[in-house]
């Protein structure tokens, strides 16, 4: 246990940057959870006599245009983002990568299959052929504003890219030794795949799973920034934006560019965590990171302890 | 020549399916809206009557697959339907709007791609130095960032405190008069009319946008950059080169001509994704382009807009891919023998 503390505090001091990623992520999820222990005040309560007042004194952010705190928003926000986010990213991978991992275990085989395969990537085509952003406020807009449109636009846009991932995954792995084995001992194609295919191809599944809840949240934000995804009271980071903006042009620049910081650097922080997945997964990657972090920080340490007890005296 | 002809018209008749798709979904997309799509084309203010003679020629009492053929039908005809809020075919409004949108994404990826490969191709040549790391987090921190934020804080230093930039009001100053549309990109559109005036003007509000969008969007042209230009200074003809005693800057040419169609290939991806990835940007910019007009669509359901605004940009992209091809084709010569 202690080995492997010193050993995540070692890789910490030679790749700071995925510290750093993994601290953004964990203080963003606390101040969501703790929101409403640390919130000094309402985050839907307007004090109107108060409106547009400036950062510091007792609103530590300011407030907005009709007289909402916005520090205590912008805390209470990531409950929203990050839920839409983490469950619109989840039920994209689960929905493309298992397409993908059927897609991809069958399409090398005969007959009627290999022709749905085609077909499903051709149709994996079509749908990366649309505009994004467009397309993700085209479902909202047939499907009716709510939030479970927003996560259902979210898994939807991102589908095809873990179909895409999943099946080359495991178009590699299907002619393994140990796939093949286990369908010499009997088992069912059900079984191989969830037993010895997949887990075997989540990786980079993984890796890309945190740079989407990223992508996720900047969707959700844009969204609710041209009045598409979250609508007003609701503390929400790119509605939040969309209330300042008139502001921002007039010289009253918090009630934007609080919100906006605070939904970049959570963003950089998911795009660190996933680049250190990235790593850790890849064997070869993780091999000479490992040995960079049992030779290198400990002769620096050792010579920064030496330095400094020879400074003491 | 022959066969590059003969290259482009096998590459065309894959096209044929991918639109059909395309056309498919957009139909779907429709008939997925709740409500009549009569009294949606017609919106709030259409008598019974209107509604009852839309209906009959849209054939929506016709089982679905004819309807099919019948929006298949139109959109040959270059009928996209048309627009509530304007009281104009949508096919009009779109030729009106999407060059103001092309002309800021084609600049925007101009300003991304002379960003982003001249920092991967600086970070290639130390993989280790100060270059590649400021190229790195360059590329995280792009990526991070909502345009549309960035472009709020863009405006909020260079409008609002600095006040070298002109109000985020649409594309040129509202005292000069627009040039006599041709192209319908107001900077060329000016050249060739000689009205310099309006040359200035509208270059000047071209400059945050595109400084926004090209900004944060040379990312992956960078990334791409780096590592291709990388690999091709580790493979053996660079190798060769430098034992040969060849200039180093020489051989860093050679292995950025070698790295060019992979990074044509991202480029091309951008320039698709840009034409609807710039929407919000226009918002913030009251750009007025085509992307804002989809949006203004989709939240006042006025379905027609968006559905050619998503027709015009797929075809838009599809249309890149194979220009993208031909560029293959003169860029590597083992893909033309």
């Amino acid at each position: 246990m202690l080995a492997i503390v010193s050993l995540c505090a070692r890789i910490a001091v030679i790749r700071p940057r995925f510290a750093v990623g993994y601290l953004i992520v964990a203080i963003v999820a606390i101040l969501a959870i703790l929101a409403p222990l640390i919130a000094p005040y309402s985050p839907t309560e307007a004090d109107s006599t108060n409106f547009l007042q400036s950062p510091g004194g007792s609103h530590l952010f300011g407030t907005d245009n009709v007289g909402m705190d916005i520090f205590s928003r912008a805390i209470y926000a990531p409950r929203i983002d990050l839920t839409i986010a983490i469950l619109g990213t989840v039920l994209s991978a689960l929905l493309g990568g298992s397409i993908g991992a059927l897609v991809g275990y069958y399409s090398s085989g005969r007959g009627i299959r290999v022709w749905v395969s085609f077909a499903v990537m051709r149709a994996a085509d079509v749908l990366q052929a649309f505009p994004v952003f467009v397309f993700a406020i085209a479902l909202v807009a047939s499907l009716g504003q709510s939030i479970q449109t927003v996560v259902l636009a979210i898994a939807f846009v991102n589908a095809p890219i873990y179909l895409r991932l999943m099946r080359s995954q495991v178009l590699s792995l299907r002619s393994m030794r140990y796939v093949e084995a286990s369908t010499v001992n009997g088992l069912s194609d059900f079984q191989t795949i969830t037993r010895h295919v997949i887990p075997n191809a989540m990786a980079p599944v993984l890796a890309q799973l945190s740079i989407n809840v990223g992508w996720g949240i900047l969707l959700t934000a844009a969204l609710s920034f041209i009045g598409a995804g979250v609508r007003a009271p609701t503390p929400e980071w790119g509605s939040m934006i969309a209330m300042g903006f008139q502001n921002v042009v007039t010289g009253q620049w918090w009630p934007s560019m609080f919100p906006g910081a605070m939904l970049a650097i959570t963003v950089f922080g998911f795009s660190l965590v996933g680049a250190s997945i990235e790593v850790l997964a890849d064997p070869a990657k993780r091999r000479q990171l490992l040995n960079d972090a049992r030779q290198r920080p400990a002769g620096r340490a050792a010579a920064a302890s030496k330095r400094q007890s020879l400074e003491q005296v | 020549m022959m066969r590059v002809l003969g290259y482009l018209a096998k590459r065309l008749v894959f096209v044929i399916p991918q639109l059909l798709g395309i056309v498919l979904v957009s139909f779907l997309l429709v008939k997925s809206i709740p409500g009549d799509p009569a009294v949606l084309m017609l919106g709030p203010t259409a008598t019974p009557d209107a509604v009852a003679s839309l209906r009959e020629s849209l054939g929506l009492e016709q089982p679905l697959y004819i309807q099919f053929f019948i929006y298949v039908k139109n959109i040959l005809h270059g009928d996209l339907g048309t627009s509530w809020q304007t009281t104009r075919p949508v096919l009009e409004d779109l030729v009106q709007r999407f060059p103001a949108t092309l002309e800021l994404v084609t600049l925007s990826l101009l300003l991304a791609v002379v960003v982003g490969v001249t920092l991967g191709v600086f970070a290639a040549k130390q993989p280790n130095g100060w270059v590649a790391r400021l190229a790195d987090l360059y590329g995280l921190s792009a990526g991070a960032l909502p345009d549309f934020w960035f472009a709020l804080v863009l405006i909020f230093v260079f409008y609002t405190l600095l006040g070298w930039a002109p109000a985020p009001l649409g594309r040129i100053d509202m005292i000069v008069i627009p040039p006599e549309p041709i192209t319908g990109a107001y900077t060329i559109d000016a050249l060739l009319a000689g009205d310099l005036d309006a040359f200035g003007s509208a270059l000047a509000h071209l400059v945050l946008p595109v400084l926004a969008l090209g900004l944060l969007n040379a990312g992956p042209i960078l990334k791409m950059t780096q590592a291709t230009v990388e690999k091709m200074l580790d493979s053996d003809f660079s190798r060769y080169e430098v034992l040969c005693g060849v200039p180093h800057n020489l051989v860093v040419r050679h292995a950025l001509r070698n790295a060019l169609p992979s990074i044509v290939t991202i480029i091309s991806v951008l320039y698709g994704y840009l034409i609807g990835g710039a929407v919000l940007v226009e918002i913030v910019f009251s750009w007025g382009g085509a992307g804002q007009y989809a949006v203004q669509g989709v939240l006042n359901s006025d379905i027609y807009p968006v559905l050619g605004f998503v027709l015009f940009s797929a075809i838009f992209s599809l249309m890149v891919y194979i220009v993208v091809d031909l560029i293959y084709v003169l860029l590597d010569p083992r893909i033309s023998n």
